[in-house]
């Protein structure tokens, strides 16, 4: 680990750090102040869905959640913050090293004396620090959230850690893929239509997750990983699929060491 | 002609990878179909539900148990996905010359600067027209087990009618920015922020009646599936409304473009 890499690479990205940060803290609050009316008409739907049979609410996914509870009504909206962190992440993994190249500025850092291994290090130790402070500050404004607009409704905070945790993982998996892919192609011209494609992709391969059975290719997308529907309701994660995301992650920045350290870097001409 | 011919190629690879995704869509969708295609125990479920729920479920007007319902029930992802691929078209076909410092070996060419916009708007339309026609192939495609119907056929119809116009809003969108900023790299930023903010908007009308103000800046839900199914045609005020924020978009960004100074970092 260099610390001029790393301070240099975390300072580049506060500003995406406190952009998505705090769009994500306005986008929680300005749902859960409509918390209180929802919870009330949830209350009358629960009561209406209870007498529905119960094939049909699993067909629709709905079998779930709950609005009227404060983690119920989270789990509601969590997908999209979920979306927002997983293009947050996307960026960082797909813009990681291919930006030297790019800005051509490559050369200028490869003849440094410090070895690839210690420059990879050091930017993707910078990277997931960023994201790590991005969700710290998404875990603190929807527990203010909670707690203000909350109503004073009891919940189950393991469940919240475990909802607020699952954030990580899924960040860490776009992360290590984006960065596998951007080292898989010759040339990254722009980081953008990469994670949007990869980000997006995913979410909409979940859309259907909840509604009418199992399709197996839809445990590629991390958004079926950390369903929060199914977090709320066992107040547990998924583990077979917890333990496949974490595989891939890790596989896929093993793949990205590899292929960075004999990766034929194109200098300026 | 040769500028059009570069920009098709250039983009080649994304219009693939878009093409990819979309298949994946329409493969998951049409094997969670076949689950219940036209089982009449779950039709029966289905009419014991009250309308209202079903307006909660989004699955108004739509029997989901035949071809119909469950295209309609896909309509917004294929508008999402048609809006993101757009607008990534439009916003980088101007500024990614910037980005990778050939502007101006493009703008000394003997063409003029509305020339170089033309053409490259017009490659992004291609684009465009392709992602909808291999979309609405893949979905006819999808359903032949089905024994789709006249009626099946004229709802896709009016279905990709509504992508292609939610992906033209998106391309000029995408257009306006890249040719109006001069730092390409908050075009990119702006047009992420604008997909997720009017995609969000989309879903948030629906959860309460505050919001539903919110509807009119949303292309998303310009173009509501189950309005189409039932009335057949367009909501003829938001084709209006959609032309109108295309024309303005693409002539502000001629004019802009004309004007502005290169970037220079």
């Amino acid at each position: 680990m260099n610390r001029m890499i790393f301070k240099h690479e975390l300072q580049t990205r506060i500003r995406s750090i406190l952009t998505w940060g705090l769009s994500i803290t306005a986008l929680v609050f300005v749902l859960f102040t409509y918390f209180s009316v929802f919870a009330k008409e949830a209350e009358l739907m629960q009561a209406l869905l209870a007498k529905f049979p119960k094939e049909l609410l699993i067909a629709f996914g709905m079998e779930h959640i709950n609005y009227s509870t404060p983690l119920g009504y989270l789990a509601f909206f969590f997908l999209f913050i979920q979306l927002c962190l997983a293009i947050q992440a996307c960026n960082f993994g797909v813009g990681l090293v291919s930006i030297e190249e790019t800005e051509l500025t490559a050369d200028f850092l490869l003849t440094k004396p410090v070895s690839r291994m210690e420059i990879l290090s050091s930017k993707v130790g910078a990277a997931l620090a960023s994201l790590v402070l991005t969700d710290a500050i998404v875990w603190v404004s929807v527990f203010f959230a909670l707690t203000i607009y909350g109503e004073g409704k009891p919940y189950d905070p393991r469940t919240l850690v475990l909802l607020l945790a699952s954030l990580l993982f899924m960040q860490f998996f776009f992360f290590g893929v984006g960065l596998m892919i951007s080292l898989l192609v010759k040339r990254v011209r722009s980081v953008t239509p990469y994670s949007l494609a990869l980000a997006f992709g995913a979410y909409v391969l979940n859309a259907f997750s909840g509604v009418f059975g199992d399709v197996k290719l839809e445990y590629i997308t991390p958004f079926k990983h950390f369903e929060p529907g199914y977090i709320v309701d066992h107040a547990a994660y998924n583990t077979p699929l917890l333990v496949f995301n974490v595989t891939i992650t890790l596989l896929s920045l093993a793949a990205s060491y590899w292929l960075y350290l004999h990766r034929d870097i194109s200098a300026v001409s | 002609m040769n500028i059009f011919l570069r920009e098709i190629k250039a983009t080649r690879k994304s219009l693939l990878i878009w093409i990819v995704v979309m298949g994946l869509l329409i493969l998951i969708a049409a094997s969670k179909f076949s689950a219940f295609a036209g089982d009449p125990e779950m039709l029966k479920i289905l009419d014991s539900i009250p309308p209202a729920m079903l307006e909660v479920m989004n699955a108004n007007a739509f029997n989901l148990t035949t071809i119909i319902g469950f295209y309609g029930l896909m309509f917004l992802y294929f508008g999402l996905m048609g809006a993101i691929a757009a607008a990534m078209w439009g916003s980088d076909s101007i500024s990614k010359e910037e980005r990778d410092k050939t502007v101006e070996f493009s703008l000394v060419l003997p063409v003029s600067r509305s020339r170089v916009v033309t053409a490259k708007l017009l490659a992004a339309l291609v684009n465009c027209l392709v992602f909808v026609l291999v979309t609405w192939g893949m979905a006819i495609v999808s359903v032949q087990n089905y024994q789709p119907d006249q009626d099946f056929y004229a709802f896709l119809r009016l279905e990709m009618l509504a992508m292609f116009l939610i992906e033209l809003i998106f391309l000029a969108i995408g257009l306006l920015l890249s040719c109006g900023l001069k730092n390409h790299k908050i075009v990119s930023s702006m047009a992420v922020g604008i997909i997720l903010v009017t995609y969000f908007f989309s879903i948030i009308v629906k959860m309460n009646k505050d919001f539903a103000f919110l509807k009119n800046f949303s292309p998303f839900y310009y173009y509501d599936a189950g309005e189409m199914y039932r009335n057949g045609h367009l909501n003829g005020m938001y084709v209006g409304f959609s032309v109108a924020i295309v024309m303005v978009c693409v002539i502000a960004a001629y004019w802009m473009y004309n004007k502005r100074d290169l970037y220079t970092p």
